[in-house]
């Protein structure tokens, strides 16, 4: 389900009737449409997982409703549809003393970011808005944009907290891609491609296909990711630049009402597309983990979405686990493990891949 | 460099560990959770001991509650409270000890009295009562009770009433519409008359 595949279907369907460039505006704008409302359901479904297993595992019961009326439903079902009512309708404050252009072009810009990543990622064997050949190359690419809007809003602010929390959110996304690149490049090599859907194919014939089970050094790249996507959204452990103990909110510390939600959808935005880059580089994508049952294309999105939403689960899980890390500790395990297990990883592959692949 | 193993091997380790943690009470969360749901869910009373035995010690205060089929419009009860926060209003009935179904008025009391009156209005301001229980010693028809307690088998024990608004604690126990339906009832006998 390409842009082109949508053309195709829009021209044979009007043809004549509209300008084939307004055809492929529309074209382009149907997925768009369909990726916005993806994120905005998927967030929702999202604060209410975590909402409920931030509880269970406090032996709590989180949110609960009590029947009809004003309540949250049942088993609290509707809490964040109130939550993001009550963002949409809270007020819109921007500090005096702010940088006004800049503080408002923060938001819009950390959620462009989250947004275009949807664009290369596969949910099954077909659909996919763009299949680039450069798909996880661009999907690495466009994840920097966080970083300059995280500055630009910790700037705009004119606030120290939120200046506090822009810089260390450069100086942990900008270091922490290094190793989260570096692991997928094992990925690249093996796969022998960038494009999604190839890296995907590649890994074809059940369970033990997947790239995590290629080779020994797989498991420990794997983690390696892992930890430094989590690392990348801004997701406790590694959630310094908004520590609420230290810094207030950090760089969201003046925002609020529907510029606050940005920020806030755009990290659960964030949280699926490493998830899913992580789920097609390692876990096999959309195929089933055994041949022959529940591999139609049909299957592969529930597969995709079922192995994203696992490793989304797990973000949550360890969120609700770990304390937070100090700064130093945050440098020391990125360039003192992580670089060098990383850059150990992508030798030891290569020298497998020579040795018993060829 | 023997440090830098252990510490990636002893942070592995306690990440693991940490996480089995988690996810034991995850699943578990339902078993261990002290968390009430309160309206649904009650602790239970505790058991008072104050020497008598519970069920025959008549000074449970906790709600006012007026048995309105009883009720024969003495006005004792308005007369004993201490801070007037009973109202009550009555009418003449048409026909004495008679019942009137049209406003669901009794005529004979559970204690056989035959009433002359119709209560149209019973008021009892809980905000204001003092719950001295003075006004049920007086009543002739025992029909004006503290709830729970003795009591507990005419009403439920009611200790936790609360209310969104302070007027919604007027408790307003005449039958609904028993003014005007007795009004209605006086001008149709007049008209046959």
């Amino acid at each position: 389900m390409t842009v082109d595949y949508i053309f195709d279907f829009l021209t044979s369907l009007l043809d004549g009737l509209i300008g084939s460039d307004y055809l492929l505006l529309l074209a382009m704008l149907i997925p768009c449409l369909a990726i916005f409302g993806f994120i905005t359901v998927y967030a929702l479904v999202v604060i209410y997982a975590e909402l409920k297993v931030s509880s269970f595992i406090q032996d709590k019961v989180g949110p609960m409703g009590q029947g009809v009326g004003l309540h949250a439903g049942k088993w609290g079902l509707l809490q964040p549809v109130a939550d993001a009512l009550k963002l949409l309708l809270k007020e819109d404050i921007i500090p005096s003393s702010a940088d006004k252009p800049l503080f408002i072009l923060a938001p819009f810009m950390i959620f462009i970011g989250a947004f275009i990543s949807f664009v290369a990622i596969p949910f099954g064997d077909s659909i996919i808005v763009a299949d680039l050949n450069i798909g996880l190359f661009y999907i690495l690419g466009v994840g920097s944009i966080a970083v300059l809007s995280l500055i630009l809003a910790g700037w705009a602010s004119n606030n120290k907290w939120s200046l506090y929390g822009g810089m260390r959110s450069a100086a942990q996304i900008v270091s922490y891609e290094i190793p989260a690149g570096l692991s997928l490049i094992v990925v690249i090599m093996l796969a022998g491609t960038l494009n999604m859907q190839d890296i995907i194919t590649y890994q074809a014939g059940g369970l033990f296909s997947w790239i995590i089970f290629d080779n020994p050094f797989m498991p420990v790249a794997f983690v390696v990711y892992f930890i430094s996507a989590i690392a990348e959204t801004n997701r406790t452990p590694f959630d310094l630049p908004e520590s609420e103990s230290e810094l207030v909110a950090g760089f969201a510390t003046e925002y609020s009402g529907m510029r606050y939600a940005f920020f806030f959808l755009s990290e659960y935005a964030n949280m699926f597309v490493v998830s899913a880059v992580a789920a097609a580089g390692f876990l096999g994508g959309w195929h089933s983990p055994i041949v022959g049952i529940m591999d139609s294309s049909a299957w592969g999105v529930f597969w995709m979405i079922s192995k994203t939403g696992f490793l989304i689960f797990v973000m949550i899980w360890l969120r609700w686990t770990l304390p937070r890390l100090r700064v130093d500790q945050l440098m020391n395990v990125c360039w003192k493990v992580f670089l060098p297990l990383a850059l150990i990883n992508i030798f030891g592959v290569a020298i497998w891949t020579v040795v018993f692949n060829s | 460099m023997k440090r830098y193993f252990t510490d990636i091997y002893e942070s592995v380790t306690s990440i693991v560990g940490g996480m089995g943690i988690t996810l034991v009470h995850l699943f578990k969360a339902r078993n261990d959770n002290v968390t009430l749901q309160y309206p649904e869910e009650k602790w239970p009373r505790p058991e008072r001991n104050i020497g008598f035995d519970h069920s025959s010690y008549n000074v449970i205060r906790s709600r006012l509650h007026v048995d309105m089929d009883d009720c024969i419009g003495c006005l004792k009860c308005e007369r004993a409270c201490p801070v007037d926060c009973i109202k009550i209003e009555t009418e003449k009935s048409p026909v004495r000890g008679e019942d009137l179904k049209e406003i669901k008025h009794k005529g004979v009391t559970s204690n056989g009295t035959r009433k002359a009156l119709v209560v149209t209005r019973f008021d009892i301001d809980m905000s204001e009562c003092c719950y001295c229980n003075l006004c049920t010693y007086p009543c002739p028809e025992e029909c004006i009770f503290m709830t729970g307690g003795p009591n507990a088998k005419k009403h439920p024990i009611d200790y936790e009433f609360s209310e969104p608004d302070r007027s919604d604690l007027i408790y307003r126990f005449a039958k609904k519409g028993a003014k005007q339906g007795l009004a209605e009832l006086n001008a149709k006998q007049d008209a046959e008359a």
